[in-house]
């Protein structure tokens, strides 16, 4: 096992993201540019481009291969992810943490409604939602 | 382990550094930028007070902010809180906070309901069953040569440069499910394929509401609806739009022939 580890996926590539303080300070942070990752969502090259250039904006490293084989290779003591609910990638956690000890971090609130709550239309959830979606950080840390 | 290049001299080095990581790749890339340097330029020229006003038409006061908030390049959190900056009274951006609230609806919704992903909430409220939609995208929607101009417009802008107005997408995406009937499945997953701010779940929940498969009604459109809102900006002659030269009724009636009405 080596030190800990920042795994960012597509959905959150940003310095300021929740899963940055979560980790020990001056965890190194990875991108994994995972071929067949993109070949299954069949992402057009502007997607990827558009990807790519945000990566070189980040101080992380990006590193070629399959995302499950870069990590079990990489093995940190504690592996840090942001939260997410697109089904391939939740479904590449699921598989990680077979094998690593793995923290899911959630992204900064954008209202404060508990997550269990089931909204089934926009109406429902806005009722809710607009007694802090006017406030700054949603309410959070006024 | 191959630790790949970051730094480029130019867009032109860095664009050839990927098409060769991805030759199986189509397509070229868009003028849309990625990184947080764009994001921040274009958050700080939105006008969230004007949105209200304009978002409707293809040329409003629309930010296209999502491609950077969908890669979580910038959050919801950091959009709200400088347009709350950008006004005198909160309540002159509730409908921009409101549209930043249909991401959080939808990204909560696939929590509770990831089975929504890609499979129908309710049945088809069109008179048709699911398996009346087709399962493959014709080449004619993919190149963007209908025979109806507006869409093929449409179809350009998504495929050449990744982003679409809103207001667009739910046209294309009514075309495809009522005006052809394809499952929007199809046309959900070629969405994901070109758009720079493809998400599952405001993608397909999206798709799901025009479709009527999460929704009480199906969505649709006419020319005279398009012209209104896009006029400026595409074809909405008659002459080179005729599927969709007809009033709500009419095309209600040829869309929907099993429905019957009070």
């Amino acid at each position: 096992m080596s030190a800990s580890l920042i795994w960012l996926h597509e959905e959150a590539l940003r310095i300021s993201h929740l899963v940055f303080k979560a980790a020990p300070r001056g965890t190194k942070a990875i991108y994994v540019w995972d071929d067949a990752y993109f070949r299954e969502a069949d992402y057009s090259l502007k997607r990827l481009v558009f990807i790519y250039e945000t990566l070189c904006e980040l101080p992380i490293e990006i590193i070629w291969g399959n995302t499950l084989e870069v990590l079990r290779e990489l093995a940190p003591s504690n592996l840090y992810v942001p939260a997410t609910n697109n089904p391939m990638i939740a479904e590449m956690i699921g598989d990680l943490k077979i094998f690593l000890p793995v923290e899911i971090i959630e992204d900064e609130d954008f209202v404060v409604i508990k997550n269990s709550i089931d909204f089934r239309r926009f109406f429902q959830y806005w009722k809710k939602a607009q007694k802090t979606a006017f406030l700054h950080n949603g309410g959070v840390n006024a | 382990m191959q630790v790949l290049q970051r730094q480029f001299d130019s867009r032109e080095h860095l664009i050839a550094y990927v098409k060769d990581l991805a030759p199986w790749a189509d397509g070229d890339c868009s003028y849309i930028e990625g990184g947080r340097q764009k994001a921040e330029r274009k958050l700080a020229d939105s006008e969230p007070v004007e949105y209200a006003r304009s978002r409707n038409f293809g040329d409003g006061k629309i930010t296209r902010l999502s491609p950077y908030i969908h890669h979580g390049i910038m959050s919801l959190n950091e959009v709200r809180n400088h347009a709350l900056k950008k006004c005198s009274e909160p309540v002159q951006i509730t409908k921009f906070i409101q549209e930043l609230a249909w991401r959080d609806f939808w990204q909560r919704m696939l929590v509770h309901h990831p089975q929504m992903a890609w499979e129908d909430a309710e049945p088809y409220k069109t008179g048709f069953i699911a398996q009346d939609y087709a399962d493959v995208l014709p080449q004619d929607i993919a190149q963007g040569y209908t025979g109806a101009a507006c869409i093929d417009a449409f179809i350009h802008e998504l495929t050449a440069t990744g982003y679409i107005h809103n207001h667009a997408r739910m046209y294309l995406a009514s075309y495809i499910v009522h005006f052809r009937r394809i499952k929007w499945q199809v046309g959900a997953r070629w969405f994901l394929q070109h758009l720079l701010d493809g998400d599952i779940a405001s993608n397909n929940l999206s798709w799901q509401w025009v479709a009527s498969t999460f929704s009480h009604k199906p969505y649709i459109f006419n020319l005279e609806n398009v012209d209104t809102y896009f006029g400026k900006l595409v074809d909405t002659s008659p002459l080179t739009n005729q599927p969709l030269h007809a009033s709500y009724e009419i095309l209600q009636a040829r869309l929907f022939p099993n429905v019957t009405t009070a």
